[in-house]
């Protein structure tokens, strides 16, 4: 079998109808998207993607670069709204509430959305401050005591806490990369988010500090919705119970991570994770 | 095979001859290249040398002066007041007869009227005003006598500093013979001395060279700098603020945009016409105010200020905007508690540039008359004042040798201000700053 040219693939998607498997849940789904498209400016770069996210699965999305999965995934926290030319159509739902509803206030959203980032991004404060800053502007906490308590609590969750515990003052900027990953993962988690998407967010670590962010998924997806982007197919392997395979705007399969891996179901999911391209 | 060789082959043979001759050209370039920025940095050295070297050289003498040593006797009849309260009285009092008569007494030798008028001229014409000051504020010693200095004349000090060549005839001298006879009986008896200018840092302008002080000026810039931060660094930070993180991107802010860019090169006498023509004729504002010269100068910082604090503000990397974002910060919270912060060493830098670029700024000041002679010192924005800059450019004007000194005087304080103001800057850039 040979790689898809552009030409194929524009035959492949003539006649696209619908996802192969199951995106979306009978019951148990944290958020449901139907329909979303996005655009920027006239360039569609999402086509009617219906996925919905179950209360505490862990939700791989992978596909070739372009391919339109942090978009989408930017899109269920609204933080494609900083973007001038883009536009979101179709209904996307978290717990019931529609999030591009008028009535949605967006610093809600993403008090109940979290986000980590490809890059670790710590603020150039202190390691505490970081923490605390989520807690801080959203008023969650009164008093001082209740605010060590979360931070702490934040950092433990995030296993960075045995690190930094000493050193709490300390600028977090200072950290490795890892351990400020780290850091970014407690951050979002001290403001008690429903879900938290998570960007790539090993592609700037190396093995070592990658593994322990894919241990620590596993213990977060306890608490928490994860919807993860990610280039490693290894790394969706190992972390997700649930893989959502993406080509040009497009969502073409999803499935349990082991099916999509061992026995895909269409033909271009078959050729991304057997190697053919991406 | 065939024994032709390729071209790569054939340049394999080559390659290190070739390369060796390139290669001693390209250090060659690279040598001249250097050496061409050396020289034009020395250049530039020389040139602020020179600069540096000719202010300092002509300056330095401002700021010594001379002074007699006088026996004044505060004779009741000499002065013509025997009641210190008596507003009338003091109207008419002839205190400029207690230097004549001093100095009579000094040189009883001297006689006729042009000797005397010419003995009178080794004091300053307005040291009996000092005199006066000085017997108001302490009345107990009218009818006493005492030992004092009293400022020369600026020819006599002329003299004192060795600019006056005694080799040229008297006519064409400002100094006669029989002033530098009564200078040399003095100098012989140690009753003339020179000392430290104190007058040039606590006076406001005057006629009189010894008696003139750039304290005025300095007051004045004070103000006037400071209605300019007031208004400019809040305004500029806002306007830029708003322009790189809420104001929609279209075509009116790239005419904003262009517009900002073109102020920044308009000439600084058009902003002195604007606020003659709007802050004087329209808003009926005081003329000579450092009010007026603050709003004047604050138009011309403007863009400036505006310009570098967009540039500190892009600067801020997007992830730190995208972590306050994606935690629940609003727009206004991420811009004061993040980017603000962040791009606050730029600012400073950019506000302390515009600020020092203001404290030298001539043109648009005579526009609003700030150019008058003002002697009095400013109580306030609202007072009649000159700045450091109008200063030099008043004092160059005139034709007594020593504002010559003082202007270079004044142009040594308003470099050490600037010297001032921009090791300020980047002290607070290197407090300000943060990595990330």
């Amino acid at each position: 079998m040979t790689t898809n040219t552009n030409d194929e693939l524009a035959q492949i998607f003539e006649g696209w109808s619908s996802t192969v498997g199951k995106p979306t849940l009978k019951d148990n789904a944290r958020m449901t998207t139907r329909g979303v498209d996005v655009f920027y400016g006239e360039k569609q770069a999402i086509f009617g993607v219906d996925l919905d996210i179950g209360k505490n699965e862990v939700l791989a999305m992978i596909g070739p670069s372009g391919c339109g999965k942090s978009t989408f995934l930017r899109t269920l926290n609204r933080m494609n709204d900083t973007i001038d030319i883009c536009r979101v159509k179709g209904d996307i739902h978290l717990d019931g509430d529609n999030i591009y509803d008028k009535k949605m206030d967006v610093v809600n959203l993403r008090a109940r959305v979290g986000m980590v980032f490809q890059k670790p991004n710590p603020f150039p404060k202190s390691i505490y401050d970081n923490v605390a800053y989520g807690p801080r502007i959203h008023g969650l906490v009164t008093r001082k005591a209740e605010l060590d308590e979360i931070v702490e609590t934040a950092l433990q969750k995030a296993s960075i806490w045995n690190e930094v515990k000493d050193r709490l003052d300390q600028p977090a900027t200072g950290l490795s990369g890892g351990q400020q990953q780290r850091l970014c993962i407690a951050r979002t988690i001290a403001v008690s988010p429903e879900v938290i998407l998570m960007d790539e967010p090993c592609s700037a670590l190396d093995p070592i500090a990658t593994a322990r962010i894919e241990e620590l998924i596993a213990e977060l997806s306890e608490n928490f919705t994860i919807a993860i982007v990610t280039h490693s197919m290894q790394q969706a392997a190992r972390v997700s119970s649930r893989t959502a395979y993406f080509h040009l705007g497009r969502l073409v399969e999803v499935g349990a991570t082991d099916k999509i891996f061992t026995a895909p179901e269409h033909r271009l999911t078959e050729d991304y994770i057997t190697g053919r391209f991406g | 095979m065939t024994n032709q060789l390729n071209a790569i082959e054939r340049l394999a043979e080559v390659k290190q001859e070739r390369m060796q001759k390139n290669l001693k050209a390209r250090y060659a370039k690279e040598k001249r290249f250097q050496v061409y920025g050396i020289m034009s940095i020395c250049l530039g050295m020389a040139f602020l040398a020179m600069l540096l070297g000719t202010i300092f050289y002509g300056g330095a003498s401002s700021f010594m002066t001379s002074e007699i040593k006088l026996t004044i006797n505060y004779d009741p009849d000499v002065i013509g007041v025997t009641d210190l309260t008596d507003e009338d009285e003091l109207k008419w009092a002839d205190w400029r007869g207690l230097l004549s008569t001093s100095l009579a007494e000094r040189f009883p030798e001297v006689s006729g009227r042009s000797a005397v008028r010419q003995r009178n001229a080794l004091v300053s014409s307005i040291a009996e005003y000092s005199l006066r000051d000085r017997l108001l504020a302490n009345p107990e010693k009218l009818g006493t006598s005492e030992e004092i200095w009293i400022v020369a004349d600026d020819e006599i000090d002329a003299v004192m500093k060795g600019q006056v060549d005694r080799t040229v005839p008297e006519s064409e001298r400002r100094i006669t013979d029989l002033q530098l006879s009564l200078i040399d009986s003095l100098e012989a008896e140690g009753e003339i001395r020179q000392k430290f200018n104190t007058t040039f840092f606590t006076a406001g302008d005057s006629r009189e060279p010894e008696q003139a002080g750039i304290r005025g000026a300095m007051i004045g810039s004070f103000y006037t700098l400071l209605v300019t931060l007031l208004l400019s660094f809040p305004i500029g930070v806002a306007a830029a603020i708003y322009l790189e993180e809420f104001a929609p991107q279209n075509r009116l802010t790239e005419v904003i945009e262009v517009n900002i860019n073109n102020l920044a090169a308009v000439p600084s006498i058009v902003f002195g016409l604007l606020g003659l023509a709007v802050f004087i004729n329209v808003f009926h504002l005081p003329r000579s105010a450092p009010v007026v010269g603050g709003l004047v100068l604050t138009l011309m910082t403007l863009p400036t200020i505006i310009i570098s604090s967009r540039s500190a503000i892009k600067a801020v990397p997007p992830s730190i905007r995208e972590a306050a974002l994606g935690l629940g910060a609003s727009k206004m919270q991420m811009v004061m508690h993040h980017v603000l912060p962040l791009a606050m060493p730029g600012m400073l830098t950019g506000t302390i540039i515009g600020m020092a670029q203001a404290l030298g700024e001539t043109a648009p000041l005579l526009m609003i008359g700030m150019v008058a002679f003002i002697a009095d010192i400013p109580g306030g924005p609202l007072d009649p004042a000159t700045v450091l800059p109008v200063q030099v450019y008043l004092w160059s004007d005139l034709p007594e040798r020593a504002f010559v000194a003082k202007t270079s005087g004044a142009i040594m304080v308003l470099l050490g201000f600037l010297a001032i103001m921009n090791l300020l800057a980047v002290y607070l850039r290197k407090k300000f700053e943060k990595t990330w």
